[in-house]
């Protein structure tokens, strides 16, 4: 069997892509730390986290639950193959909601209150987030002509979306759990709803979320540096920039109520993404 | 045309009224049911036969017109007196308009000169056949379910309930009607079997006789006369001006008028907004009579309609208007869906939201679309007729429909809850029918800015509804093991073989789409479709479907493996901060203020202050009333 | 040292605290002290936690939460009883409504004695723990750790110790 080039992105980004989702999720940490005046844990510390939690014990609440832990890691891993072969990115798109919609499903299959209300907000974010994803893709079929992922290599895109890109930032403000979005489970601490959705996941299946959740930081930022497709160096400009502009929203706002993310997330970012679709359109 | 071909055109539409007419004289249940099970087999093999043998045309013999002549009279008449005898002026007004246009149309000499047209009757190509194929089996096998279900029904079913065996008449005939509707090509036979669909719909709606059914049973019965009224006015304009009287004689210039009729009639009969509320007040009836009219029959024969026009009005403004009601049937549907907890309720707005998906398609009317609206048609079908059946199965354990009421029927009855988990699934999982629909429809979509915004929010907000059900129903604690249930044979059976064909079909999606969508869309002639067009179907089947299969199949294996190997000394109660009440009846219990047991419960997010029903629907029906308006307001410029 | 005791995460559980542990317990997450410079999280669920912090006097309502939440947090795990209270009952011994010390209801690991400890013997305890975690992971069965030898009363020698020092700040002075 030859390995193709694409084989080849697509086992490096399955590969890799937690990696570096873990080295991003650790450079987070150490620079809010930072931020807030402390010294901070090892950039390496998810890996640490993760390796632990995978040699813990693997409490349950009941045995359906598991089942969708791993459709989540799954489809995750499905969203990336899809981007890596530089398919259909709506359909991506699709794979990519139904891991978050399996997460919510696990969640949802326990009785506590505290794992149903934050899957229930984790529907709300998605319904906040979802409008705007598919409006980029808009966006890229009309710059492009084309659903393919592989066509957003053909031309800097973020001259063409300056909007769509602003308001992909917000989405994945919800998508990471970032201030003031983190309503259905929290990075920081434990504050919001006792974590949440993944409250009643212990051990080896939470280990599994933080995995899956690698991949999603994984996706996230490769969707960002896309916007700059044709330089490398500009497109890994943007992430960090991206990045870092997620990391000062994160420390500088206070948590929001879920009716206000949507109302929120409905009318801005959705007027922006609209109008940057609306002028594409007309040109 | 050879004699069996004939044989297999009776079978398809007299087969089952003439079953059905022996099912309400048989004397015993047993044989009563044994004459369904019969009729369900021939029909759902006459229809696979027919596959074989596309395509047909019927020429019937002359007298026949006057038959069709005959037919609509009488049917006209039984409306009359049915509107007569639940005294609605309203209907009954209807009906004298609709006995005056029949009438009219007898009289006045059609344009064409009295001249016979040479277009055959009754004409089955691709799209007839593939409802055909729809209502014969599907329809079949609810036919066998409501076996089952009638039989637990009559034993709490109100005494004013009308006898099982006018049910099962009403209920297998229906198919007849459904498929002579489908492959009629003379407007007038399509008028008799569309008001025969209304007329079984009006009964088998107020089977139970309560005031509530009844009431119910009139709304359809007005909303469908409506509709038909509709219908009757095109047939008579089209024979007034002389442009033929089939629909294979709709062209790009025929008449837009009568179209536009045709089109509303259709919007009518899918329960589009804003004539949505007579498909709601249908959930009263029997669940089979539901799982019938939404998945089988009736409301897909509006969307049948549509697309059987599609090529017609494609590219026209009609078409424009046709889009953006389907689009904003999607979302509104899809929104209202959010704020119902009935369950069946929930199920009714997602009905209505992918037919509308259908009707956009329609409008969209490039290749593309068009294959995504056959696509959701056969898709929809099956997981819609599966997830009511399971909901009657469900109501009748639990008793209630209320979603609320479903957490832990996991434990209680692990495989209706697991079948129903799959046709839920088939919603929303990548590489299943529906979400492929979904997906091809917005790709279609994109030259439409409006239309694709609609799409774009309803399908944010389908997951929205899905998940919150899904979430509800498989709730449970942990269990060692789970028991199956007891149903009866025939609920089980059919509940199977459903099932297993929305599996097949799910994970052949790319394979059906290729094989057998493409080459139907292919094969059609459309002057407004380009070459751009049906390149962009190609490489929409260019999707491979390896990646979805094998993650979706590792994701279960590994996952079911999984499940297996849990131990029973891992098993913890959920987090309620300590307060659990170790050895009690419900893991989910815990000790509050005074030692009291109170149950941790949280229900579901229905978001009352936008989604209220009675608070959206006014709203939605006034928008709705304006695409409406506007339908028409396009015939005007082309006056 | 194994990934396990790179990342202890810690549940905090207040039984009948006054809540002086408690204050200084969560002053270790501040910048001045930065516990997650150890990768140590607080997390408010047992079933992420590695580490349990009990503080306060066990009154007779807590028995059942404490052992519910020890019960809900996976293998491995140990307990850390920060001040005096979770030793002995401290200064709500003989109240009415405690129950006891800490180790008569879940096995406790180490113990923090002060009231209130410093964060550094907090931290200290902590990582003690963290020794013990990964024993346990080792697979090894730990004792229970010894209760702090109480001193009810000051003695003789130590009351002369600060009066001494007292003194001689008295004389820098």
């Amino acid at each position: 069997m030859t390995l193709t080039p694409q084989m080849l992105t697509v086992i490096l980004a399955v590969v890799l892509g937690p990696i570096l989702g873990a080295l991003v999720s650790g450079l987070d940490r150490k620079i809010t730390a930072r931020v807030q005046g402390r010294w901070g844990p090892p950039i390496i510390q998810p890996f640490y986290d993760v390796l632990k939690l995978l040699r813990k014990e693997a409490l349950g609440v009941n045995r359906i639950q598991i089942i969708y832990v791993w459709l989540h890691l799954a489809f995750m891993i499905l969203t990336v193959v899809l981007l890596a072969m530089g398919q259909d990115m709506l359909m991506a798109l699709f794979a990519y909601t139904f891991s978050s919609v399996a997460l919510i499903l696990g969640a949802m299959s326990v009785r506590s209150p505290y794992s149903r209300i934050g899957s229930h907000r984790k529907i709300m974010q998605m319904f906040a987030y979802e409008p705007v994803l598919i409006l980029l893709i808009v966006g890229v079929y009309l710059i492009t002509g084309s659903f393919q992922a592989s066509s957003v290599a053909q031309q800097p895109l973020l001259v063409k979306l300056p909007l769509v890109f602003l308001t992909f930032l917000m989405a994945a403000a919800i998508k990471l759990e970032k201030s003031p979005f983190d309503i259905a489970t929290s990075h920081h601490a434990h504050q919001e709803l006792v974590k949440g959705i993944t409250i009643e996941y212990a051990g080896p299946y939470l280990a599994l979320i933080e995995i899956t959740h690698f991949y999603e930081i994984f996706i996230v930022f490769a969707v960002v540096a896309s916007f700059w497709a044709t330089s490398p160096a500009i497109g890994l400009g943007l992430a960090a920039a991206g990045f870092l502009a997620l990391i000062v929203v994160d420390n500088v706002f206070a948590r929001l109520t879920p009716m206000w993310m949507l109302r929120y997330m409905w009318t801005v970012p959705l007027t922006l993404a609209l109008s940057n679709i609306i002028w594409l359109y007309c040109a | 045309m050879q004699d069996y071909d004939k044989l297999l055109f009776a079978a398809l539409i007299l087969g089952p009224i003439l079953f059905g007419a022996l099912a309400l004289i048989s004397p015993s249940r047993g044989l009563r049911n044994a004459i369904v099970i019969i009729a369900a087999i021939l029909t759902a093999g006459a229809g696979a036969f027919l596959i074989t043998r596309t395509p047909l045309q019927f020429f019937m013999e002359p007298w026949t017109a006057h038959l069709a002549t005959g037919l609509e009279f009488l049917i006209v008449l039984i409306v009359l007196g049915l509107a007569i005898n639940i005294r609605s002026w309203l209907i009954a007004a209807m009906a004298l308009i609709q006995l005056g246009l029949a009438a009219s149309e007898l009289l006045l000499p059609g344009q064409g000169g009295g001249t016979e047209s040479a277009a055959p009757q009754f004409v089955v190509d691709n799209l007839a056949l593939i409802l055909v194929l729809v209502v014969s089996i599907v329809g079949s096998i609810i036919c066998v379910y409501a076996i089952g279900y009638m039989k637990h029904h009559e034993q709490h079913a109100p005494p004013t309930a009308a006898g099982s065996g006018r049910f099962f008449f009403f209920l297998v005939g229906f198919l007849g009607a459904m498929n002579g509707l489908v492959m009629a090509n003379d407007l007038k036979w399509l008028a008799i079997f569309w008001e025969a669909t209304t007329l079984c719909s009006f009964m088998l709606i107020g089977h139970d006789r309560t005031p509530e059914a009844k009431n119910n049973a009139k709304l359809a019965l007005l909303i469908n006369t409506f509709g038909g009224l509709a219908m009757m006015v095109a047939g008579l304009i089209a024979h007034l001006s002389g442009h033929g009287e089939n629909l294979s004689d709709l062209t790009a210039g025929w008449a837009m008028l009568p179209m536009a009729l045709l089109c509303l009639a259709a919007l009518t009969k899918s329960a589009q907004l804003p004539f949505q509320s007579w498909l709601l007040g249908a959930m009263v009836a029997p669940t089979p009579v539901s799982a019938l009219l939404h998945s089988a029959t009736m409301v897909k024969a509006g969307s049948y309609l549509v697309l059987r026009l599609a090529p017609a009005f494609s590219g026209t403004r009609l078409a424009v208007i046709i889009a953006i009601a389907g689009a904003f049937t999607f979302a509104a549907a899809s929104a209202l869906a959010i704020g119902q907890s009935n369950g069946k309720k929930v199920l009714a707005y997602s009905t209505i939201a992918n037919l509308g998906l259908i009707v956009t398609c329609a409008g969209i009317g490039t290749p593309l679309a068009y294959a995504a609206g056959l696509f959701v048609l056969c898709f929809h079908a099956a997981s819609k007729g599966l997830l009511f059946m399971c909901i009657g199965a469900i109501e009748q354990k639990i008793g209630s429909r209320d979603i609320e009421d479903m957490g832990g029927i996991m434990f209680l009855m692990p495989v209706t809850t697991v079948i129903t988990l799959i046709g839920m699934g088939s919603m929303l999982l990548p590489p299943l029918g529906m979400l492929m629909s979904k997906w091809l429809a917005i790709e279609s979509a994109m030259h439409a800015p409006l239309v694709l915004f609609l799409l774009v929010v309803g399908s944010a907000l389908t997951v929205f509804f899905w998940a919150k059900w899904i979430g509800r129903i498989q709730t449970a604690s942990y269990h060692r093991e789970y028991k199956a249930e007891k149903l009866p044979f025939t609920i089980l059976a059919t509940l199977l073989l459903l099932v297993l064909a929305v599996v097949a079909g799910g994970l052949m999606t790319m394979p059906i789409f290729n094989a057998w969508i493409i080459p139907v869309v292919r094969g059609m002639t459309v002057a407004a479709w380009t070459a751009d067009g049906l390149a962009q179907l190609d490489l929409a089947g260019q999707l491979p479907m390896w990646p979805f299969l094998v993650f979706l199949g590792l994701g279960l294996f590994v996952g079911l493996i999984s499940f297996a190997r849990f131990k029973e000394k891992n098993v913890r109660e959920p987090f309620l901060c300590g307060e659990n009440i170790q050895g009690g009846e419900h893991s989910y219990n815990f000790r509050s203020i005074g030692d009291s047991v109170n149950t941790a419960w949280s229900a579901s997010y229905y978001m009352g202050s936008f989604f209220a029903e009675s608070w959206l629907t006014p709203w939605v029906n006034l928008l709705a009333w304006m695409v409406i308006l506007m339908l028409f307001g396009t015939m005007i410029g082309k006056l | 040292m194994s990934a396990s005791s790179k990342s202890p995460w810690i549940v905090h559980y207040n039984c009948n605290s006054c809540n002086g542990c408690d204050i200084e317990f969560v002053a270790c997450l501040t910048p001045m002290y930065d516990v997650e410079r150890f990768g140590i999280l607080h997390v408010g669920n047992p079933k992420h936690a590695d580490i349990l912090v009990v503080t306060g006097s066990v009154n007779h309502r807590d028995v059942r939460v404490l052992r519910n939440v020890y019960a809900q947090m996976p293998e491995p795990k140990v307990v850390v009883a920060l001040g005096v209270c979770t030793s002995s009952g401290g200064i709500f011994a003989d109240c009415y409504n405690i129950f006891g010390d800490v180790s008569k209801v879940i096995p406790v690991d180490v113990y923090v004695p002060a009231c209130p400890p410093r964060p550094e013997a907090m931290i200290d305890g902590i990582v003690q723990a963290l020794g013990i975690l990964e024993r346990k992971r080792a697979g090894e069965v730990m004792p229970s750790a010894a209760k702090p030898v109480l001193t009810l009363r000051p003695t003789a020698a130590a009351e002369a110790a600060p009066a001494a020092a007292q003194a001689a700040e008295q004389g820098n002075a």
